[in-house]
């Protein structure tokens, strides 16, 4: 194909993307185009903070049963060097591109071997930056490739587009869709002085078991884990100013 | 809030205006090392600097801390001019209701925070009022899903290509209301643009040069 081939089949396939309404439908479109280019494996995936599981961060998938099974029973994430990488760049590489040390870092060679075994021999993978630090991959895997400085950008632009209309099909709400009151603003907002939930009762002049409450409930709407986690995210989503 | 700043009533701006110059410099030259663009003088001004740019400056007082250009599509512009490749698929714009939107910067300390999604905010919000119904720009690719998360249609002209070791596109981005209502549910400000002083109609001066642009193609 030519580069004017490879632009024009690219922007028709993000323009066709905007007419699928239901995952497994756009995941199939999402096969048959990037099959074009020898790939055979995707996975569309936030990528995990050390709190959380591999598992729960994957949109969607065309992989081996198999291979997903052993990559998050053992982990894999965590030590594959392609993950790795990934959080580092904002452009996209080939899974060779990233870099460990076959000597010392056994796990990371056992990962890029064991891919092989299911026809991931090589592969693409695309970084995902979001607004709130938000991290994410679109990573495709085969054999086969048409993977050169033509194809790459094509491959580029369509690999961004389908993880939005994914990420879009699966949470059609903006986030954050709950707001804070006022009130639950202000707690955090001492919480983040360092202040106790009975130092912010006192400076709020409502009990200790409120400014919990209201601790909680911001935890709950912001998605936090603890009260750290919390404040936090309300700082990086300038809820509250520092 | 984000101060519109055209020369209409740039005289109520000048050492803002000043100042945005060196910060550009700064965060262009210094930061991002857009070669290019450096300048003896430390002052980021390009061609595309004129009396035909509107300026979104978010100030704090008259503190600098944030902002980004608008440019009528109907003169030459970047995406014209130094990037057509990067357009190639679908064509780049020449109408005086599209604006090239460049520039787009936020001093360090106040990145991460609620300013960016007001900047996205204040571009739409400016948009809107003045009738202006696309907006064209040149960016990195790995901006792409920030706007896409804060809820901008971005239409890429053409496949990324390398400027200067970061890949780069052009698009078209929309302007409409509904994306401004869901920005500003995020940012939780009904509105973040100030007009102050003389207002200039952006699209009736973008007009003007259509008229001219076509004369110039007729004679030759």
């Amino acid at each position: 194909m030519s580069a004017v081939d490879y632009g024009r089949e690219a922007l028709d396939f993000i323009e066709g993307l905007n007419g699928y309404t239901e995952v497994p439908v756009a995941m199939d479109a999402l096969e048959r185009a990037f099959c074009r280019f020898g790939f055979e494996t995707i996975i569309v995936t936030g990528l995990p903070n050390p709190d959380q599981k591999f598992s729960q961060m994957v949109l969607a998938k065309r992989w081996p049963a198999a291979w997903f099974k052993l990559y998050t029973e053992n982990s894999f994430d965590r030590v594959d060097p392609v993950v790795r990488h990934c959080r580092r760049s904002i452009h996209p590489f080939e899974w060779a591109e990233a870099p460990y040390d076959p000597e010392r870092e056994k796990g990371a060679a056992e990962v890029m071997r064991r891919a092989t075994d299911f026809r991931m021999k090589r592969g693409f993978i695309i970084p995902i930056h979001g607004l709130t630090g938000y991290e994410a991959a679109v990573s495709l895997g085969g054999v086969d490739l048409d993977l050169n400085v033509r194809s790459k950008p094509a491959l580029h632009l369509m690999a961004m587009y389908s993880f939005e209309r994914i990420r879009h099909l699966l949470h059609p709400t903006p986030d954050p869709p709950s707001r804070l009151t006022r009130r639950e603003r202000e707690v955090v907002a001492w919480a983040s002085q360092g202040k106790s939930a009975w130092e912010i009762g006192e400076i709020l002049n409502i009990t200790q078991r409120t400014a919990e409450q209201h601790l909680a409930n911001a935890a709950t709407k912001l998605g936090a884990v603890n009260r750290t986690h919390t404040v936090a995210i309300a700082i990086r989503n300038g809820i509250i100013n520092p | 809030m984000i101060h519109v700043i055209s020369v209409a009533n740039r005289h109520l701006y000048e050492d803002v205006l000043e100042e945005h110059f060196r910060i550009r410099h700064d965060i262009f030259v210094d930061e991002r090392r857009w070669e290019t663009l450096r300048k003896p003088d430390k002052r980021e001004i390009d061609i595309f600097d004129n009396e035909d740019t509107i300026y979104l400056l978010a100030l704090e007082g008259r503190r600098v801390v944030g902002g980004h250009r608008l440019y009528p599509t109907t003169k030459p512009s970047m995406m014209s001019e130094i990037f057509p490749h990067l357009a190639d698929v679908r064509g780049y714009p020449s109408d005086p209701l599209i604006w090239e939107w460049s520039r787009y910067f936020i001093v360090r300390d106040r990145r991460d925070g609620n300013l960016n999604l007001q900047l996205m905010a204040a571009v739409q919000e400016f948009c809107l009022a003045e009738g202006i119904v696309k907006i064209s720009a040149i960016m990195e690719t790995w901006w792409l899903p920030r706007f896409q998360q804060a809820g901008f249609n971005v239409v890429p002209l053409g496949l990324p290509a390398l400027v200067e070791d970061a890949w780069t596109m052009a698009a078209l981005i929309d302007v409409s209301a509904d994306t401004l209502r869901a920005i500003s549910a995020r940012t939780g400000l009904p509105s973040v643009v100030q007009r102050k002083g003389p207002h200039l109609d952006a699209v009736a001066r973008a007009n003007l040069h259509r008229e001219r642009t076509e004369i110039v193609r007729e004679i030759a």
